[in-house]
């Protein structure tokens, strides 16, 4: 029942695996490259030094110390007009951070880096299960293209680096994409239905259940051919009946559950100063669609206390759930397989006396 | 970077994998509510006429023992939409969930000559089902109110686990007149001050009573004689002895060992207070403390290995624990002020103790070895504390200041909520918690 889970995992695995040997980090810092900008800029800059001081010999004057004290200054002394172009790549030795309009401005590598992370984190926080993260991940193939500035690295002498880049990244994210694409387009069969479940709220899940159910309570009647046939069809359809109950859709959010506990903790009466104080239980139940206790609730497990006090302390629980149940607890019907049993443990540690 | 990025998208990975719900849903709770628990007590069916007065009356007396507690709240009878009218007709329990009555105690009353016997049945309103099997009774019509504590202490011990305390008793010095001329005498009652009796007459100064493990013998320190003497009263003939009449000592604050064999006493010879315990057969009394310190107040753990008492051996007034069979004390209480009359919890797990600090008085308790010490009261006055014999409540004396000043007895839970005033006519000290009685 865990199978697009696992499948989830082995994609994020797999993902992992590119990350780690492929270049999609390495891109985010490499972008900078204006280093190589840098050096394009210098080697320009000695370039077009060369034929500004060229009008200097014309000027006759001697000042050969001119050119190696500063650049800057013979700009500003001479043919302003002569070379405006050139000008700026002189401003931006003195602080390359002025060039950034320049070169980003074409590149556009850096926003580029920022889609990549955010993807990555927004699912934990929302901690709506691994589902999420698969609709992430093809969203993350696709600002990876963007990042490609790093394979820019191999035609440097180019500042038009940036079609380059893409061209070489593309194909990289096309083949990702392309293999992920048709597991789910061609895989709906096995994985694919709980993936698209799971992305599309779940829907064909819930219309299962019905079908299950009925069919538990239809088998007694050929109790009356068989009793072994009989037990065996009875227990045929309770597995049945709890394999296809394995929650498909997306699991109650923390709302949600935090909805039930306080509906139960309203109803919990703990006797601080009795032993059962010092007991903490787990009780399992089975609800109805309704949200009502369905049958018995069973004592799953209890620590710190003697039999007396574990029972007290399960009463008291089992009073809380059965009292505070009213019309039935408010929980999300399209999500009943993943409430369709519930355990509750009641844990007094921060009550008792100190 | 990259190494670190990757083990972060790879924990959140498992994270998500982890996080997927795996089988029911679960959750957990930590916090509940503390508050009185909701039953309904009906009146008793009186099945037959001679019946009728007894069913209101047990049923009262059960629900005041209940809701006395403070773990219990009462859903008065006007309130009730079903009506118990025979005691083996099934319970409606949507009626009784109707008014949120979580518990519903039933019972029967029947007369024959002075005979009387009561039956009744406990209920889990919302599991819809009785908590154990019902139960009878069979006393005389005079011992009635003892089988309503009996029926108490049984719903009591079906709801929450633990044995009850109301079909037991309190001796305690019972004081009248003005504060200057007060006149004291022992006296005995029920748990809840009814059936008050006297035990001794005022002539002489009276202190400290301690009822036997079987409660059918009271130990008391009397002036009678000028100076302090251990006396051991039969609460059924009262008759008296005096337990220590060596001349020239002094001997007070007894306390029954377990077994109700033997005592612990304190004795002071020249001017030296020192904890013995004796034997109820005879016999010297055997030393158990040697410090020229006033040791005493001692009382033994349940099991009889242990004996806690109260010692200045370190300037101050502390509590020490030592083997019952003498040996080098442990101190263990640490705090501020001046710790006394310590007496260990009939579970075994609590000390309870009079604490003096900053000019207040304090009612408290402590585990055994120190720790996790609880102030349950605070006032002018409070002193002695005596454990109920479920070692839940813990009863005490309270006095008030001033020249009108009197003393009372109260009780508190030992989480330190209900307290509460015990009723009594006059005023009351020294209070002594009996067993349940058989």
């Amino acid at each position: 029942m865990h199978i697009g889970q696992y499948i989830s995992g082995a994609a994020h695995i797999g993902l992992i695996g590119w990350a780690l040997l492929g270049p999609v980090f390495q891109g985010k810092p490499e972008p900078v490259q204006t280093v190589g900008v840098a050096v394009i800029s210098e080697a320009e800059f000695a370039a077009l030094t060369e034929p500004e001081r060229a009008p200097a010999p014309e000027m006759d004057v001697v000042v050969p110390v001119a050119p190696d004290l500063a650049p800057s200054q013979p700009f500003v002394g001479t043919e302003a007009d002569t070379a405006p172009d050139q000008r700026p790549p002189e401003s931006a030795e003195a602080a390359e951070a002025e060039s950034v309009p320049d070169l980003s401005g074409a590149e556009v590598p850096e926003p580029a880096e920022l889609i990549d992370e955010v993807p990555d984190l927004t699912p934990p926080s929302e901690e709506i299960a691994a589902l999420q993260p698969r609709e992430a991940e093809p969203e993350t193939v696709q600002p990876a293209p963007r990042v490609a500035p790093e394979p820019v690295e191999a035609p440097e002498p180019d500042v038009k680096i940036d079609d380059t880049v893409r061209e070489a990244v593309t194909p990289e994210d096309s083949s990702e994409a392309a293999p992920e694409e048709p597991q789910e387009a061609t895989a709906p069969e096995a994985a694919s239905t709980e993936i698209a479940t799971e992305a599309k709220v779940g829907a064909p899940s819930t219309s299962v259940r019905p079908k299950l159910r009925p069919a538990a309570p239809a088998e007694p009647k050929p109790s009356a051919e068989d009793s072994i046939a009989a037990a065996l069809a009875e227990a045929g359809a309770q597995e049945q009946a709890e394999t296809p109950a394995a929650p498909s859709g997306p699991p109650l959010t923390r709302g949600e559950k935090d909805a039930l506990r306080v509906s139960v903790q309203n109803c919990w009466v703990v006797d601080v100063g009795s032993r059962a104080a010092n007991v903490t239980v787990t009780v399992g139940m089975k609800m109805t669609r309704e949200g009502k206790v369905d049958g018995a609730i069973s004592l799953l497990a209890s620590e710190g206390g003697d039999d007396e006090a574990t029972k007290v302390a399960f009463e008291a629980a089992r009073r809380a759930v059965l009292r505070c149940q009213k019309g039935g607890y408010k929980l999300p019907i399209d999500k009943y397989e993943h409430w369709r049993e519930i355990e509750i443990t009641f844990n007094p540690e921060k009550m008792r006396l100190k | 970077m990259r190494f670190l990025a990757a083990l972060l998208m790879g924990m959140m990975v498992l994270g998500q994998m982890a996080s997927a719900q795996d089988g029911p849903l679960r959750i957990e709770i930590t916090d509940g509510v503390v508050e009185p628990l909701p039953y309904a007590v009906p009146h008793f069916v009186a099945e037959g006429g001679a019946a009728g007065g007894f069913a209101k009356q047990l049923a009262e007396v059960v629900a005041s023992d209940l809701s006395g507690t403070g773990l219990f709240r009462e859903i008065p009878e006007k309130a009730h939409i079903a009506k118990i009218t025979s005691f083996s007709a099934p319970v409606q329990f949507a009626d009784w969930k109707a008014i949120n009555a979580q518990a519903l105690v039933t019972g029967a009353v029947s007369v024959s000559g002075s005979n009387l016997e009561v039956k009744f049945r406990v209920y889990d309103v919302f599991a819809g089902q009785e908590l154990g099997n019902g139960l009878r009774f069979k006393g005389t019509v005079d011992g009635w109110r003892r089988m309503a504590h009996k029926v108490a202490d049984a719903v009591y011990s079906r709801i929450t686990g633990e044995g009850g305390y109301f079909d037991s008793r309190v001796v305690f010095v019972s004081e009248t007149g003005p504060k200057d001329d007060r006149k004291k005498r022992l006296a005995i009652m029920d748990y809840d001050g009814a059936n008050l009796q006297y035990l001794t007459d005022s002539s002489a100064i009276v202190l400290a009573p301690r009822f036997s493990p079987t409660g059918d013998k009271v130990l008391y320190t009397s002036y009678e004689t000028g100076f302090p003497q251990v006396y051991i009263l039969d609460v059924g003939s009262v008759q008296r002895r005096v337990l220590n009449s060596e001349a020239g000592t002094m001997s007070f604050a007894p306390r029954f060992a377990p077994d109700g064999r033997s005592l612990l006493l304190s004795i002071t010879r020249e001017g030296n207070t020192d904890i013995y315990r004796m034997s109820l057969a005879g016999g010297a009394p055997q030393r158990l403390t040697a410090s020229p310190a006033i040791d005493t107040a001692p009382s033994f753990s349940p099991d009889g290995s242990q004996i806690v008492f109260e010692s200045d051996r370190s300037g101050t007034q502390q509590l020490y624990v030592m083997p019952a069979g003498g040996g080098e004390p442990k101190r263990i209480s640490f705090g501020q002020g001046r710790y006394g009359t310590p007496v260990w919890s009939p579970r075994g797990d609590l000390i309870a103790f009079t604490k003096q600090n900053k000019g207040r008085f304090h009612i408290g308790v402590m585990r055994t070895d120190g720790s996790e010490e609880r102030l349950l009261t605070a006032s002018f006055l409070d002193e002695g504390p005596t454990w109920a014999p479920n070692g839940r409540v813990i009863m005490f004396t309270r006095e008030t200041q001033g020249a009108s000043g009197s003393a009372a007895l109260y009780s508190v839970d030992v989480s330190g909520r209900n307290l509460r005033k015990v009723k009594i006519n006059g005023g009351g000290s020294d209070p002594a918690w009996s067993p349940l009685q058989d």
